[in-house]
Formats: C-alpha cells, sequence, structure tokens
C-alpha cells in the first residue's frame, strides 16, 4: 500500500472537480497528481530516491502539497520545516536529517544558501530548489514507486523539554491508519470542503488537512501567501465563505482572531470547526458562538501520535477533547506507571496503529521512557471520564503555549546561558494579555550589567520569533529547592 | 531620521532580526518575503501607536497598510492630524 492510495475520490461536480483550491487558483485530481509524477520525475533525474530525505520549508501552498505528494512518490522521506525557523534552527534540522535537497521559495531560500554547506552529508551543499515550476513543466510524469506500509514517509521535529526538537519518523501504514481513522471519526466525505489555515509543516495540518481531505476526496482550500494571520484574518473570512467551507480545523489563536473580525461572515456551511494546538479557552469559545453561531470542538493530538481524540457528541462538552477516534486507546499512568481509574489525574499515554515507534536519533533510554508496550507517554497530564472522555488538565514536560506553538524553555535557555554576561537563567510561560495564551520570560542571574534588550536581540538572532523571550527578569539567583531543583513556579 | 529610514531601521534591527536581511527597499513586500510574521505585526504596531501616537483598529489591520515601507508611511499619514 502507498501514499498515492490517498489520490482522490471522484470530484463533486458543483465545485468544478477542484480538489485543492488555493486563492484564485484551482486545480482538480487530474492536474494534481500529474504535476505531483512531473516533480517526481525532476527529482529522481537529481539522483533523489528511496530513503532520501528531503526537507520542505514554505509557507502552505500548491507546491508545498506537490512537493509532499513528490517526495512520497519516490519512497523518498519527506521533512517538513517551519518556514520562521532562523538559520541555527534550521542548520539543526538539515544536518540532522542529512537532507539531499530543500525544496522551499525565495525567503527560504535565502536563509538555506547561508547553511546548506554544513547540513548535508554527502560532502556538498545540499541542493536548494526554489522554484518548482520549471521543474514541473521539463519533466514527463513519473509513474510512482510502491513502498511498504513500514517504510518512513515523514519525518517531523517535537519539542519536549529536552533542548533540543526530536526527530519524529512515521511510516505510510501509521499516516494511513491516523488518516484513515480521523476521517471515519469526522465523517469526512468527498462532499467536504476543509479549510487550511493552519501550517501543513505541522502534524495537525499535514494529516488532519491535507491527508484527510486527500483521503476522504474532500476538496481542501488552503489559505495562501506568508501574511500573518491576523492581517489574512478578512480574505480567511472571505474564502470560508465563497468556498462554502465544511470543516474547520484550526487552533485558538485563529478562531479568536475571526470572532473578533470586524466584518463577520456566514459561515452557516461549516458543520465542524476542531481546535487543537492548546487548551481551547472559555472565552474564545463563547466568542465563536456568539460571532457565527459554531460550537467549537476540541481535538487532541501530537506530532508523535497524530489526531488521537475529538469531542464529537452530539451536545459538545466544551472542557473536554473527546473519546478516542478508532483503533486508538487512552489511558492515564500514576507516577509508578499503573494505570488509573476513571477520573484520576495521571500522566495521558495514548496506543494505536498512527503511533511513531520511538524517536530517532536520541539515546535508547529517551525511547525507553516515552515507548513501552505500544503505549507512548505524552507527557500531558488528564484524566478520563466514566464515559470515556478525555480531559486535559495540564502538562508533565515543560511546555510552553506560545500564540498556537509549544515552546521548550531548554531550549530558549540552552541558547542564553552562553551569553557572555548569563551566569544562570530559567525561562518560564507567564500569562499574557490574552486568556490561554502565554509570553515567555526569562529568569537571569547576569555576571555582569546587561541589559534586556540585548538578551532578547541575542535571542532573536539565533530563534525562531515564537521562541523569543518578551520579558527578561534580572535576580541575584534562581530559587531551588533543597535537592538543589528549580522552582520554576516560583518564577512565573 | 527620515520616516522610511526610521521604519526600516525597526524592521530590520527589531522585527527581522536573525533572518539575515540588512536593507529593506521602499516597496519590497514584507509579508511575502517572510520580513514580517504573526509577532513581528505585533511589535510593529506597538512600535507605531507608541512612537506616533496613533491608534490602530481591528478594521485597520489589513495586509494593504502593512505590505510594504511605502504603505506603512501612508497609513501612519493618513492617522496622523494635519
Amino acid at each position: 500500500m502507498s501514499l498515492p492510495t490517498l489520490r482522490p475520490a471522484p470530484p463533486v461536480s458543483d465545485r468544478g472537480g477542484a480538489v485543492l483550491v488555493c486563492g484564485a487558483e484551482r486545480i482538480d485530481g487530474a492536474q494534481l497528481w500529474e504535476r505531483v509524477g512531473r516533480l517526481a520525475h525532476a527529482l529522481a533525474a537529481r539522483g533523489i530516491g528511496q530513503g532520501d530525505s528531503v526537507a520542505l520549508l514554505m509557507p502552505n501552498s500548491p507546491d508545498f502539497v506537490v512537493g509532499f505528494l513528490a517526495i512520497t512518490h519516490l519512497r523518498a522521506i519527506a521533512v517538513p520545516l517551519n518556514a520562521q525557523f532562523k538559520k541555527a534552527e534550521l542548520a539543526f534540522c538539515l544536518r540532522d536529517c542529512g537532507v539531499r535537497a530543500v525544496l522551499t521559495d525565495a525567503a527560504g531560500e535565502r536563509a538555506c544558501r547561508a547553511i546548506a554547506p554544513r547540513a548535508s552529508p554527502y560532502g556538498e551543499a545540499a541542493e536548494v530548489i526554489s522554484d518548482l515550476a520549471p521543474l514541473i513543466a521539463a519533466h514527463p510524469p513519473l509513474a510512482p514507486s510502491r513502498r511498504s506500509p513500514d517504510e518512513v514517509v515523514v519525518v517531523q521535529y517535537s519539542s519536549g523539554s529536552s533542548g533540543r526538537p526530536k526527530r519524529v519518523p512515521r511510516t505510510h501504514h501509521q499516516l494511513r491508519a491516523e488518516v484513515e481513522a480521523y476521517v471515519a471519526a469526522i465523517g469526512m466525505s468527498p462532499d467536504d470542503v476543509v479549510f487550511c489555515a493552519i501550517p501543513l509543516f505541522h502534524t495537525y495540518g499535514l494529516g488532519c488537512c491535507l491527508l484527510a481531505a486527500l483521503r476522504s476526496g474532500a476538496t481542501l482550500v488552503l489559505l495562501d501567501g506568508r501574511d500573518p494571520f491576523a492581517l489574512a484574518r478578512e480574505r480567511a473570512l472571505a474564502m470560508l465563505e465563497r468556498e462554502r467551507v465544511t470543516v474547520l480545523p484550526a487552533v485558538p489563536l485563529i478562531f479568536r482572531l475571526l470572532a473578533e473580525s470586524p466584518s463577520g461572515a456566514d459561515l452557516s456551511t461549516v458543520r465542524l470547526a476542531l481546535s487543537a494546538g492548546n487548551a481551547l479557552p472559555r472565552s474564545t469559545f463563547d466568542a465563536f458562538q456568539r460571532s457565527f453561531g459554531i460550537e467549537l470542538r476540541q481535538l487532541y493530538g501530537l506530532t508523535e501520535t497524530g489526531a488521537v481524540s475529538a469531542d464529537l457528541d452530539a451536545d459538545p462538552v466544551p472542557a473536554s477533547v473527546g473519546h478516542p477516534i478508532p483503533g486508538v486507546e487512552l489511558s492515564t499512568l500514576g507516577p509508578d506507571g499503573a494505570q488509573l481509574g476513571s477520573d484520576r489525574i495521571g500522566e495521558i499515554a495514548v496506543r494505536g496503529p498512527g503511533v511513531t515507534a520511538g524517536y530517532a536519533g536520541v539515546p535508547d533510554a529517551v525511547n525507553r521512557q516515552a515507548f513501552s508496550d505500544g503505549w507512548f507517554r505524552t507527557g500531558d497530564r488528564g484524566r478520563l471520564d466514566a464515559e470515556g472522555r478525555l480531559f486535559i488538565t495540564g502538562r508533565s514536560k515543560l511546555l510552553i503555549d506560545v500564540m498556537g506553538d509549544k515552546v521548550d524553555p531548554i531550549e530558549v535557555e540552552d541558547v542564553l546561558a552562553v551569553h557572555p554576561k548569563v551566569r544562570e537563567v530559567v525561562v518560564v510561560g507567564v500569562a499574557g494579555p490574552v486568556e490561554g495564551e502565554q509570553l515567555l520570560k526569562a529568569v537571569v542571574v547576569a555576571d555582569e550589567r546587561c541589559r534586556e534588550r540585548e538578551l532578547i536581540r541575542y535571542c532573536q538572532e539565533r530563534l525562531a520569533n515564537y521562541k523569543v523571550p518578551r520579558l527578561v527578569e534580572f535576580r541575584d539567583e534562581i530559587p531551588r529547592s533543597a535537592l538543589g531543583k528549580v522552582l520554576r513556579n516560583n518564577l512565573a | 531620521m527620515e520616516l522610511t529610514a526610521e521604519l526600516e531601521a525597526f524592521i530590520v534591527d527589531e522585527v527581522a532580526l536573525g533572518r539575515g536581511i540588512r536593507t529593506i527597499g521602499r516597496d519590497e513586500d514584507l509579508l511575502a518575503g517572510g520580513i514580517i510574521d504573526s509577532l513581528g505585526v505585533t511589535q510593529l504596531v506597538a512600535f507605531l501607536e507608541e512612537r506616533f501616537q496613533i491608534q490602530v483598529t481591528d478594521e485597520e489591520l489589513t495586509p494593504a497598510h502593512f505590505r510594504t515601507l511605502a504603505a506603512i508611511e501612508e497609513f501612519i499619514g493618513c492617522k496622523q492630524p494635519c
């Protein structure tokens, strides 16, 4: 079974056959797969084939979709990356995966050119391809290669309280299992139109938007371009209305910005609006319902597992992330690893056919701690009620929610710790001006006089903007327990 | 400092730091070029409100006002009393 089995179902006639819509561009299934075959041919002509890693560094666009599918066409491994990454972050991921090539755009090319010579294990620069159109035009389509279910299709990165993102490989079988279960759970069909404003490089966008739409034959509508969502929301609302969108997966920040839009829109065609990424604040649930008459439903998933559960009850339970999707088992574990009964709070563990077999490139001990008997320990805390609904109550990992992204504070601390004036640093999340969103604060013990601005700039040069602390607090010492453990809660 | 230069300096030094950008053309697309992201919009709006004593409303948060240095300049001009 290979990814091309995700080819769309026959098109729905009243949408003109489009399976992919982006701005004014409408692409039908035949056009999409022809482009995929042509690009795959072009990549094969460059020596890319089975098992090679190819990075995708671009915003949501038809090129992203075609690029991802072309990579899988060749039995190569797609490595979708955050287009907001700064040089050091990008260099780490490209080197970590040993990429053969990077498919990107003009903005991404600028960043790649500076680091690619050090990123490839092939002794020369990884090829940076920033314009796919000429390649697609110049090559005839290549027939897809069949891959075995256990071959890795995609590698993504997961934040995880370890200072460096961890590499998460997922096989064709795992992706397919996740997508089929999700499609079945929400009843996605060729009648659906899925709107994607969340990044396709992320598991949520890739699985719940792109692959789910392809698998079910639904139309995928991409909010195109690099415009920040705060500036693009009017266009998003117009697209939602014009394309008669039925399924809207997004994050709380997007739902809040849409609800606060001064222009409004008729979203009566939306049958399901799913919120994931961070906890959904009650104020956002209420605001969205007031503005559009739609009750948001929460979905839970992780890079390591894909979609896990969704609140699909007839009457939504806003605080819950719902029941597991088909084939997924959920449990909560006590400190000794024993499974807890209903309504007892513990670490959430997930088992199912979509779960990765383990992190790549980490010590065995890391995988032994996270994966056991097919169960993945998520680091999130929660409880299952008597009916099996999951409620997230917190996190045992240190991750901090910032504008729809998760930040590993250790990664930020590692950057600041090597600043010549910093003796000690701890990064924590503090409540931001908007419910449910946090700001990063660096608590610093400095060796010499040091200004807040200089530390923020130091981070800006090395970290994607969402990882940069907005506040710096100077202290004489970091509070610690009697055993020397940093008391992070005393710093927030 | 001339307005264009002041805006350019703020975006290069504050918003786009770490992206390897040293200069920005007056008509260069700040959004398509990935120079301003979501947090960048927040930073830029806060800067404009403080530096030019203006209020940026929800209705004014559109790409047309923030796409280029020239557009931002024009937007500030419209917001300030003559």
